[in-house]
């Protein structure tokens, strides 16, 4: 097996996940010696009765909670300022974040800035740069979470930031919060997820801790993704689903990006496509090419991708490629079973070859067998839908 | 500002009195097996004269406490942690996981495995009350549900299974 | 792949390995801003040099407030009290623990004194009785077995009061611990088998007992693949850099796996053997493990069975029939323990009649285990056990144990 000849992992993410889980964050709130959380949702998750269930969940822990449920797409410091006031004038001691998105942006930024002063938000932007353990944060994800929302990164008001004190110190996975989301959503969602597994397992910088979490996360996403996209109803696919991308989200916080995350990100914000719809037929594509360039970790993959059985039977030599095509296999499979949604997305992808350069030029890949030329062939492969 | 609510802390008195209510029967029903059961009565015998155990929910109740007086009977002593100095206090994490103990959704093999109970006390002693409260299981419930309350249900002769089950139910209602 | 109805996984631990990671401990005492750091440790580590390693890799930056080399092999309530006065006579502001199990259980308890100010270690025993962040503390372990770098519990015993106080917390997680194969190099070959043999146990049961989650099964499986690969070869061959390393991750692995999955009946008994008749904690994983699956097997041999693929790899498990594996698993765990046994010249014991003291000694009298099996029924692990046990099952298994012959399967009373 292989094993680095050195390595760093650090996650401080605790997962709790499945039944009643929500139940036991005062418990969780206890041990990390807070009393008064801030919960943080974004208007969406307010309208659909989620927040409720939060309030209910705490109605025997003897815990007064503070609830703001109007974070927008798009918030801007302001709002930070405003719950900076909230969580500093009622006491507050710790965030709870529903849902990815914005609203856990918002509350890894507002966590800076009540760990420190608000002016700590301009100079802690950045890579590595906050200095010492934020207060207590919570995230609890729902289906349409990428496990973005549990990673060291965050983005808010056109600044990136990346430290590992911004990954909360639980996720917590319960099926009430993990509902029923369209096609497009679950699967540009499971894709982004799985993107970021595959690229963590199989990259150079590659280590067994990370992996576990990677190889867990793949699993979960094949046994349960095409499913899911047949049958929104299937309860415990869903709750399967967002533990995949949440341990996604801590695999990928402790390699380097890959190649098809960051061409699938550019892309799909400069073609306003969901990114992982973008990540996800990009995957493929970015092994092949490595697998060509004797990336060696490859074969690996089919492991967590099929399962012992057919790795075992599949020949040495042939693993690699098996992997790619079963990969290949989900993207028709999930294709097949939304009745055209995430196909017709891929189909129409309209993409000028000067976007696809510039998609390429943005992307930043700096790996050697990826230059810009490269990095435009799989990007001009994967509209062809070759 | 527009979107924010302060929640005060609320109750769950409904759930919180069907899970004393069951906490109750149980404990009578402990008492009365430390008198009929021979396997419960050797559990006991290993616990200290005094030595009083509770089986509570967090943050703050219900309990059920038992305790063993200083001639070694087995009482259950109510559901006041105030008054009672507990050696073993077994601490289900919250209402709803103490919800899914007393309607038997989850047993007490599956909340441990499942993390939803805190024990504070010495663990030797725990082990002896994690045996009674399956011995009590047996008694209690049909066999098809302590069939998955238990992990082995099995060996029990006859007359514990039934005349055991009639002395038990008997003696938790009269309490004698 | 089942996804359990509830479970929790967590390891906080940043974790730091290599050939060469010991050179990374100022810099991450630096992140911890510790400047002034206390080393506990034990004789046997100073003895084989190790501290020597360790403090020319810390080199001149920073400045070592005190060397405590005198923790004994089983933690010590008046060690910890006496260790903690002087952490704070020399004012020291942080925790290197250079050591096994013993020495990261008096570092945690040590930690607790000199972070609450407190005179009673009692009073913060049981579970998440500690509520908040205590010094910095970095483990550097020296066994490849316990897993304790990476498990929040601590058990302190007071020997005068005859009391075993477990303390659990995610505040008694090191902060980091460091990995370096430097560390186990010197390890003696029978050391090296038992020590290996319990990180198995912790890997094996982790995957197949009750508390298993996928994401503690995927530590396992790589646990128990590294373990499988390269055991063997360490203790034939001490020196093996490679292997070593692999050895120590693997520890690591497992121990994150069993810190949330706990552990079953295997430790059951080897914790009653250890405590009535003072045989290592891996000598015995190694004689029960095979025991453990054998009579949990009508539960839960189909999990065993999936264990043959990262023990024998992927050719055997597929010309393996379905039906056969979790036979082939135990076969192959006991083969491991023959070839341990031929490996380290007899010392590797294979089961408990041969296993012997220091000066040739039997460890295990055969009266001794009725003692053995009562003291089984008062530990925590069994809870975990997929299948029920009470004394008569206990002393069942030793007894098999104990000669060395497979369980009876017939005398296994199914639930
Ligand atoms: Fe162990």
């Amino acid at each position: 097996m292989y094993l680095p000849e050195r390595y760093e992992f650090f996650c401080p993410v605790k997962i709790n996940s499945g039944n009643r889980a929500l139940e036991h964050v005062p418990f969780e709130l206890d041990a990390l010696n807070a009393r008064k959380p801030l919960v943080v949702a974004g208007k969406d998750v307010g309208e659909r009765g989620l927040v409720g269930v939060i309030i209910d969940a705490f109605k025997d822990s003897g815990l007064a909670i503070g609830v703001y449920d109007g974070v927008p797409s798009a918030p801007d410091l302001k709002l930070i300022r405003e719950l900076f006031n909230i969580y500093r004038d009622r006491g507050h001691d710790a965030l709870i974040a529903i849902g990815g998105g914005s609203a856990a942006d918002t509350a890894k930024v507002l966590n800076i800035a009540v760990s420190g002063k608000p002016e700590d938000i301009e100079g802690c932007a950045g890579e590595n740069l906050i200095k010492k353990p934020l207060k207590p944060l919570i995230i609890v994800p729902t289906t349409a979470g990428t496990g973005y929302e549990v990673s060291k990164y965050a983005f808010f008001a056109g600044r990136d930031y990346a430290s590992h004190f911004l990954m909360p110190n639980l996720a917590v996975i319960d099926p009430r919060m993990t509902i029923p989301e369209d096609a497009v959503t679950t699967a540009a969602a499971a894709l982004f997820a799985l993107t970021h597994a595959a690229e963590a397992y199989t990259c150079p910088g590659k280590n067994p801790l990370a992996d576990a979490y990677a190889y867990t996360a793949i699993q979960l996403i094949m046994a349960n993704l095409v499913n899911v996209i047949g049958d929104q109803r299937d309860k415990n696919g869903r709750l399967s689903l967002a533990n995949a991308h949440a341990m996604a989200g801590c695999a990928f916080s402790n390699v380097a990006l890959g190649v098809a995350h960051k061409l699938g990100k550019v892309m799909g914000d400069l073609c306003h496509l969901p990114q992982g719809l973008c990540m996800g037929m990009l995957l493929p594509r970015v092994l092949e090419r490595e697998m060509s360039e004797g990336g060696y970790h490859i074969a690996d993959l089919l492991l967590p991708l099929a399962g012992f059985d057919t790795y075992a039977s599949t020949a040495a030599d042939m693993k690699a490629r098996r992997a790619v095509e079963i990969i290949h296999d989900l993207l028709k499979d999930l294709s097949a079973a939304n009745g055209g949604a995430i196909s017709r997305i891929w189909k129409d992808i309209q993409v000028s070859e000067d976007t696809l350069q510039d998609i390429a030029q943005r992307a930043g890949v700096n790996e050697a067998s990826f230059d810009i030329d490269g990095c435009a062939k799989i990007l001009r492969e994967a509209r062809e839908g070759r | 500002m527009k979107n924010f609510r302060e929640v005060a802390a609320g109750k769950k008195s409904l759930k919180k009195d069907y899970v004393a209510v069951m906490m109750w029967f149980m404990g009578r029903a402990i008492q009365a097996a430390a008198a009929v059961d021979m396997a419960a009565k050797k559990e006991f015998a290993g616990m200290p004269d005094g030595f009083t155990f509770a089986l509570s929910v967090m943050p703050n109740g219900p309990h059920m406490i038992i305790g063993k007086d200083q001639r070694g009977f087995v009482r259950y002593k109510g559901w006041d942690p105030d008054g009672n100095k507990i050696d073993l206090d077994m601490k289900i994490k919250n209402i709803e996981a103490a919800l899914l103990l007393f309607t038997f959704q989850e047993s007490t093999t599956l909340a441990t495995a499942r993390n939803r109970l805190v024990v504070d006390g010495d663990v030797a002693h725990a082990c002896a009350v994690m045996r009674i409260l399956d011995i009590v299981e047996v008694y209690l419930l049909p066999k098809i549900i302590a069939k998955l309350a238990v992990k082995r249900y099995s060996g029990w002769s006859f007359r514990r299974k039934y005349l055991g089950r009639v002395l038990v139910y008997v003696r938790s209602i009269f309490s004698f | 792949m089942d996804m359990p109805a509830y479970y929790e996984f967590c390891c906080r631990v940043k974790i730091i390995s290599g050939h060469d990671v010991l050179e990374r401990i100022p810099a991450t005492l630096a992140e911890l801003t510790a400047r002034r750091p206390m080393i506990v440790t034990d004789k046997g580590v100073v003895g084989a040099g190790l501290i020597n390693i360790v403090v020319n890799a810390i080199g001149n930056g920073v400045d070592i407030g005190a060397i405590a080399d005198d923790v004994p092999p089983d933690s010590d309530l008046r060690i910890v009290n006496s260790l903690a006065r002087l952490y704070r006579e020399k004012g020291c502001d942080s925790l290197l623990a250079i050591g096994g199990g013993s020495v990261m259980d008096t570092a945690k308890g040590i930690n607790i004194i000199v972070s609450e100010e407190a005179d009673d270690l009692m009073r913060f025993s049981g579970a998440n009785a500690l509520k908040r962040a205590l010094r910095p503390l970095i483990a550097i372990p020296t066994t490849a077995g316990t897993g304790s770098e990476v498990t929040l519990v601590a058990v302190i015993k007071d020997h005068e009061k005859h009391l075993k106080m477990a303390f659990i917390s995610n505040f008694l997680l090191p902060n980091a611990c460091v990995v370096d194969s430097r560390m186990t190099l010197t390890l003696p070959p029978a050391a090296t088998a038992a020590t290996g043999m319990d990180a198995l146990s912790h890997a094996v049961e982790a995957y197949t007992c009750l508390a298993k989650n996928p994401l503690s099964d995927a530590h396992a499986l790589a646990a128990t693949r590294l373990i499988s690969e390269n055991l063997l070869k360490v203790t034939l061959n001490p020196g093996d850099k490679e292997g070593r390393l692999c050895m120590a991750s693997a520890a690591t692995l497992a121990g994150i796996a069993f810190g949330n999955s706990m552990v079953g009946m295997v430790h059951t008994l080897g914790h009653s053997v250890g405590s009535v008749c003072g045989v290592p904690h891996g000598a015995c994983m190694a004689i029960l493990l095979p025991y453990g699956l054998e009579y949990n097997m009508h539960k839960n041999g189909h999990l065993t069975a999936e264990l043959l693929f990262p023990m024998a790899g992927a050719p055997v498990y597929a010309a393996t029939p379905k039906e056969e594996r979790a036979q082939t698993v135990i076969a192959l765990i006991r083969r491991m323990n023959q070839e341990l046994y031929e490996a380290t010249g007899g010392r590797h014991a294979r089961f408990f009649k041969e296993a012997l003291d220091r000066d040739g000694r039997e460890m295990v009298p055969k009266e001794r285990l009725p003692d053995i099996a009562e003291t089984a029924l008062r530990d925590g692990s069994i809870s975990y056990n997929p299948e029920d046990l009470d004394y008569d099952d206990f002393l069942m298994v030793m007894e098999a144990a104990w000669e060395g012959r497979p369980l009876d399967t017939g005398l296994i009373r199914k639930g």
